[in-house]
């Protein structure tokens, strides 16, 4: 399958390793990222709460630009795809639609609507499918019990998103259970990182993402993971602050969700980008048990 | 299949803190149908297998807003979630009294928290004295201005929204998603002249520690969706009064990174938000970050196509927020 592939601003950046690790899973699985160098930031959400009308009109220029190489849009960030998706839902209402088509036109951009939004996490469990992925599985999890972590944006508004669930999604766990790991039951697995708070509120950001950290922890996680690089940079690059503020040591692993399945499917640790994590992946690589020989 | 029975197993928390060091789950199992709503079921857990379960309930009908607690971990009304879906995803249920709130006694919170908050954001319309009401006359809006409340009348203040807030949880002084709706309905208020002063007072702390993370939109069981009108707020403050806290200046700052370059800038954005005090703040942080992705410090490209983003921000802001 050809897909627009919409990296979002962190995978540029400081969340690399993201990056490099869903070119190696797509490259696997026969999925061919088309690139758009065209493409502007999502807006985080925080354009949206500067500017509701020129969030949906950038967002409606990156959903244009999909539309015309006629591509389905994938996204790796929760946030990416709650942005894009909700500018496909405000388009709904007239008045912001005139609003934004008025400074569209002018440029020769059209956007009618068809591009869908969609996160690897959904490309791989509803178009690969789990199967697929089961049996490419070269290096199977086995042993290691890992707490997906959403991330907000990409389940909620759930009616607004068109997600599985708001609360009590699943694909995740599957996904994790395909590639031969062991799924952990958490409540903070739909919960909030805190970062949109981070230079914001930074205590009760760092509190916020520390009990989830805790919470994963207390139901046995050896690892987290997310499709979110949002909540990688809270829960990752700022876990000493999350540990400072519950006011004991964390040392709790986390992985991109990509990084998780090019595991399994054998690709290297310096391939995934590993070493970029700020909170050491060896505690967690070293549970997984090898293949026994047949 | 919707008059099946299901043997439903519930782990009911049970606390009074006047005689019990800890809190305890007793577990119950009943053979029920599969549309039971839970209060039913704790109803008659109560009346035939354990008086003294104490819990807190009136009209049965998802009207007053009495029996919100949580049901396997979602703050719900206990009369209108059904027990059949919660036994097929979880295989039981889990009862709950609400988060956030002090327990009195099993599944009764102490709910003066949420109660506190709301009288906070003065509850009532404010008029202008020099034109006050004249007596005996009603003080009407068209059915036009009715609809800017969007969904915002239909809360019955079941709490279940200040129940699922993580930033109530992590900030008790965080107003929480159910005040900050009502907030919403007194500023779009026609006949209300206290709008800018709404405005103003909530800002400090009040709006900018809301996450979006819409868990409250998800637990209203009347669709207020409170996180979206606190982004209304959010955008209406800006307006009002610029871009002058830090909540403020990190969406501004962010909208002006994309005015630039198309991308986020992360470092510029640090330095928008928090000040050169800030920074210094986060300069230790920033050093252990970068020694693994020196990508923090770097300034990202600009997109091809940043023409088309800077007419687009032409077109449809002015900038004018800027903090002065």
């Amino acid at each position: 399958m050809r897909v627009a592939y919409y990296p979002g601003c962190v995978a540029q950046e400081s969340g690399k390793e993201l990056d490099m690790a869903t070119r190696w899973v797509c490259r696997a699985l026969g999925i061919e990222l088309v690139e758009f160098p065209t493409f502007s930031c999502c807006g985080s959400g925080f354009v949206d709460e500067a500017n509701e009308v020129l969030n949906v009109a950038l967002n409606a220029r990156n959903l244009a630009i999909a539309e015309r190489a006629g591509l389905d849009l994938l996204t790796v960030c929760s946030t990416c795809q709650g942005m894009l998706s909700l500018a496909n839902v405000r388009l709904g209402d007239p008045k912001v639609k005139a609003r934004v088509d008025g400074a569209l036109k002018p440029l020769g951009i059209e956007y009618r609507g068809t591009t869908k939004v969609k996160h690897l996490l959904r490309v791989l469990v509803e178009d690969v499918g789990l199967a697929t992925i089961r049996a490419k599985v070269v290096r199977p999890l086995d042993g290691l019990h890992v707490g997906a972590f959403y991330g907000c944006h990409l389940l909620r508004p759930a009616d607004e998103m068109g997600s599985e669930s708001g609360e009590e999604p699943r694909s995740f766990e599957e996904l994790l259970a395909a590639v031969g790991a062991t799924p952990v039951d958490y409540r903070g697995r739909v919960m909030c990182c805190g970062f949109p708070i981070q230079f914001v509120k930074p205590e009760v950001a760092s509190s916020i993402a520390g009990r989830q950290i805790d919470d994963a922890r207390s139901h046995g996680a050896d690892a987290m993971a997310t499709p979110c690089p949002l909540c990688h940079i809270s829960l990752d690059a700022y876990q000493n602050r999350a540990a400072a503020a519950v006011g004991h040591p964390l040392s709790m692993p986390v992985f991109h969700l990509p990084q998780v399945v090019g595991l399994a499917l054998g690709a290297s640790p310096e391939e995934l980008g590993l070493a970029r994590h700020l909170v050491p992946t060896g505690p967690a690589l070293a549970k997984i048990r090898p293949p026994a020989r047949a | 299949m919707a008059g099946e029975t299901v043997s439903a197993t519930f782990d009911v928390y049970r606390f009074d803190p006047a005689r019990d060091a800890q809190p305890r789950y007793d577990h119950y199992t009943l053979d029920l149908p599969r549309h039971t709503p839970v209060l039913s079921a704790l109803l008659k857990i109560r009346g035939e297998i354990d008086p003294s379960l104490t819990l807190r309930y009136s009209c049965r009908s998802a009207i007053c807003g009495s029996c919100a607690m949580q049901v396997n971990s979602k703050s719900r009304l206990a009369c209108e979630t059904q027990i059949g879906p919660e036994i097929e995803r979880h295989g039981r249920i889990v009862v709950e009294p609400m988060r956030n709130q002090p327990v009195l006694r099993d599944l009764v919170v102490d709910q003066a928290p949420f109660w506190r908050q709301y009288s906070k954001i003065a509850p009532h319309l404010i008029l202008d004295p020099r034109r006050p009401m004249p007596e005996g006359k009603e003080n009407p809006m068209t059915p036009e201005q009715v609809e800017g409340f969007g969904e915002t009348p239909r809360c019955i203040a079941c709490a279940a929204c200040y129940s699922a807030c993580p930033a109530v949880e992590a900030d008790p002084t965080f107003p929480g998603p159910m005040a900050l709706a009502k907030l919403f309905r007194f500023v779009v208020d026609p006949r209300d002249t206290a709008r800018e002063a709404r405005l103003l007072a909530i800002q400090p702390g009040g709006l900018w520690t809301c996450l979006r993370c819409h868990l409250c939109t998800e637990a209203c069981p009347k669709d207020v969706r409170p996180s979206e009108r606190i982004r209304d707020l959010k955008e209406m403050a800006i307006q009002l009064q610029g871009a002058n806290e830090p909540g403020s200046r990190h969406a501004f700052g962010f909208k002006e990174n994309i005015r630039e370059r198309g991308l986020l800038q992360e470092s510029k954005l640090v330095r928008q938000t928090s000040g050169i005090a800030g920074m210094v703040s986060q300069l230790g942080q920033g050093v252990r970050i970068y020694r693994k992705k020196p990508e923090i410090l770097g300034r990202p490209h600009r997109i091809e196509g940043q023409d088309e983003v800077e007419k687009i921000y032409a077109a449809l802001d002015d900038g004018s927020e800027a903090p002065k």
